[in-house]
């Protein structure tokens, strides 16, 4: 038996060993989801011997956890590639916000203040990060550019049997188990926590579900005869798309105490229920499963409270003032009613373009006046 | 308003007397009035003149009853006597319009009372002030326009307006077109009066005031000329149109609405320059054409109320929980968030033509969800 005080020192120890090993709220999550600054840094060419250690720089510049720097280290391929999922995912975010309120500025402080809270916005980004991640990993994989992984090697492939050889599909078996251990698994019981968990695995599930086999067919005078196939993630304008479309179908979900266990539990808020259950008797879809469960099992993202408007400058955006609007289209959606203003330019572009034999294309310049608007206020 | 105030205060200290001191304070009063309410020709909606013989016997007084009205203004009605009714009307359409286009917004163009009709907001140089301006204006062509047409007025006739060159050859040219050339004339008179008598010192807040006014009266008086049309009716052999006669018509005033709302939109905001001129404030965007209109203040805050702009606040204003525009409830309530109240609506339905010639309709009740913001 233990003394006493060896035991409370035991204890204490465990108890300190526990609490440094949890993830902490603001560590690097990563992808546009962490703390890591989101400049992209330049690969500067180093000379062969040295070119072992370069990519370790790199990991040591993108502010990583414990583990996901081992996994950065791992592989040389790996800083890069994520240094291309966060391009990836931020550009793709700005082209799919250009026409709303919100346009995806992630500039000094507002990314951390949307983090901060559960908006529908943060669930969007949290989808994103991984779907991009998840992306340019398979695609690295099949590009070459890691040396852990190859091309896509699922033998449930067609081609396996009967062919000599294959394509070289996206691996995207790797690139999922991949996405997991680096974002890690957070048995926190914070709905915070479980919801961004949730929408995590959304953007995962989303680029798992857009995998298309694609075929080429080089038989006998290109007939089908002979055909090698391989699997490829759709492109991630298409992802993106997709997951824009979630983030407008947002649920939202609230937590409640059950009364007799005490124990807390999530569920979807009783007016969005309400609104879903009209729906289905529209439409009859499926029904989501019902407040006895944990995070309902739905493909939509979801999201703790409503948003604030972005008109205004606030701690989240700079606002919508001085942005550029399209005036049949948004600018009275975009510019809140405070109006736009006006400005003419004149533009020079190439137009009446023709192939010249061979093979260059020569274009006319043209210019004419354009007129742009950006919102007052 | 504030100088002549001084003045008359300074005169009258000089005789202590008590009954001089009943005269200085109905004196004071008086002025304080006018500052106060600054009341307009745009009462001349909300107390219907519907009596048009009224006007024929004793003439003069009425006129003079009139509030809200300037002295050229005054002038103006003593001439033409039986415009005036038709310029009420011309109001009550632009304030109608005017409140159908801002019906989703934070100020909803409601009136306040019958002399100043849209409160102390209107003295304020905003955007809401350039559109109130314009399309009252524009109100008064359309009527008087029409009425001219109707012959209903007695110096007025038909549209003598050139045939327009473009027109086909075979086609007749007459019938009796709205007459938008009068109306125009005389909207520019009557209107313009209450700010040509003025004259302020070059430079001063009151001159900028005044040309904005111009400005926007003039923009709202070019919307219904530019949006006027030509009509046309097929008369031949068993209506077909062999034979066609055309003429002017002025535009549905919904549409005049709809553009001046646009321009609203784009308005560009304005500042005097050294010279004493309305310029723009920023040199980079388009300078505004005759038709657009102009503002000079930025708008106050319409979310709260507050005596001194003379704004209503949002309180109590329906919202739609739906919607991610204005008219939605975050935007509409500014944040204060909402109630919800069940409301029955009464309504026509199963509506059914009968012979001849009448259409009967029952009455249905519907509850539905209605918001109100906090």
């Amino acid at each position: 038996m233990l003394d006493g005080h060896l035991l409370l020192g035991w204890l204490s120890f465990t108890v300190i060993v526990y609490l440094f090993s949890l993830p902490g709220p603001t560590t690097a999550y990563f992808g546009l989801t962490g703390n890591e600054p989101l400049s992209i840094l330049p690969l500067s060419s180093q000379p062969e011997e040295r070119v072992a250690k370069a990519h370790y720089k790199l990991c040591d510049r993108l502010k990583l956890e414990k583990k996901q720097r081992r996994m950065c280290r791992r592989d040389p391929g790996v800083a890069e590639t994520l240094m291309e999922a966060i391009t990836l995912s931020v550009l793709e975010c700005q082209y799919q916000f250009r026409y709303e309120r919100w346009n995806c500025t992630l500039e000094g402080r507002y990314r951390a203040n949307i983090l901060k809270r559960g908006f529908k916005e943060t669930a969007f980004l949290y989808a994103i990060s991984s779907a991009g991640l998840t992306h340019a990993m398979a695609k690295a994989c099949s590009a070459g550019r890691m040396e852990r992984c190859t091309c896509d090697e699922a033998p449930d492939l067609e081609n396996r049997k009967a062919w000599q050889w294959g394509g070289c599909g996206d691996n995207l078996k790797y690139s999922n188990k991949f996405v997991k251990d680096f974002l890690g698994k957070r048995s926190n019981k914070d709905i915070r926590a479980r919801v961004d968990m949730h929408n995590t695995n959304v953007g995962m599930k989303v680029i798992k579900a857009g995998v298309e086999t694609t075929c080429k067919c080089h038989g006998v005078s290109g007939s089908c005869t002979v055909q090698t196939c391989w699997r490829q993630l759709s492109p991630f304008h298409e992802i993106s798309k997709q997951l824009k479309q979630r983030y407008e179908t947002s649920l939202k979900v609230g937590s409640f105490t059950n009364e007799v266990t005490g124990k807390g539990d999530i569920s979807q808020s009783r007016a969005q229920q309400q609104q879903q259950q009209q729906q289905q008797q529209q439409q009859q879809q499926p029904a989501v499963l019902g407040p006895r469960d944990q995070i309902p099992r739905t493909m939509d993202l979801l999201h703790i409270e409503d948003s604030p408007s972005f008109c205004r400058a606030s701690k989240y955006s700079a606002g919508t003032s001085a942005r550029k609007c399209y005036k049949d289209k948004n600018c009275d959606a975009i510019c809140c009613g405070r109006g736009h203003n006006t400005q003419s330019r004149v533009v020079t572009r190439p137009c009446q373009c023709q192939v010249r034999w061979c093979c260059y294309v020569e274009c006319k310049q043209c210019t004419q006046r354009e007129e742009v608007y950006t919102c007052k206020g | 308003m504030f100088r002549r105030h001084g003045v008359a205060c300074s005169a009258l200290t000089g005789s202590m007397d008590a009954r001089h001191g009943v005269v200085a304070i109905t004196f004071l009063a008086f002025f304080m009035q006018v500052v106060v309410e600054a009341s307009s020709w745009w009462s001349l909606a909300m107390n219907p003149l519907l009596i048009p013989e009224a006007y024929i016997i004793g003439a003069q007084p009425l006129c003079s009853q009139l509030a809200g009205l300037s002295k050229g203004q005054k002038k103006l009605c003593q001439l033409y006597q039986d415009h005036m009714q038709y310029i009420g009307e011309g109001a009550k359409t632009g304030i109608r319009e005017c409140q159908f286009q801002f019906r989703h917004r934070r100020w909803n163009c409601s009136t306040v009372d019958n002399s100043s009709v849209f409160g102390r907001v209107m003295q304020i140089g905003s955007r809401e002030t350039a559109f109130t301006y314009a399309i009252s204006a524009a109100g008064v062509v359309n009527a008087v326009s029409r009425a001219c047409r109707e012959g209903e007025l007695s110096s007025c006739g038909c549209s003598r307006a050139a045939r327009p060159k473009d027109l086909p050859r075979d086609w007749l040219w007459g019938g009796c077109g709205d007459n938008l050339m009068y109306g125009y004339r005389f909207s520019k008179e009557f209107v313009d009066a209450r700010e040509r008598e003025k004259t302020y010192s070059k430079g001063s807040i009151e001159s900028a005031r005044l040309m904005m006014n111009l400005h926007n009266n003039e923009a709202g008086r070019r919307a219904v000329s530019d949006l006027a049309h030509v009509s046309c009716k097929c008369h031949g052999v068993s209506g077909s149109c062999s034979l066609k006669t055309c003429w002017l018509q002025l535009a549905d005033f919904r549409k005049v609405g709809d553009l001046l709302k646009e321009k609203y939109d784009s308005a560009a905001s304005m500042k005097l320059n050294a010279r004493g001129k309305l310029v723009q404030v920023h040199n980079k965007f388009n300078p505004p054409t005759g038709q657009d209109l102009v503002y000079i203040d930025p708008s106050p805050d319409y979310c709260v109320v507050n005596k001194t702009t003379g704004s209503l606040g949002t309180q109590g204003r329906l919202c739609n929980k739906t919607s991610e525009g204005m008219d939605g409830c975050a935007l509409m309530c500014c944040g204060r968030g909402y109630d919800q109240f069940k409301a029955t609506l009464v309504e026509r339905c199963h509506c059914k033509f009968h012979w001849c010639c009448y259409v009967k309709c029952k009455r249905c009740s519907r509850t539905v969800d209605q918001f109100v913001c906090k």
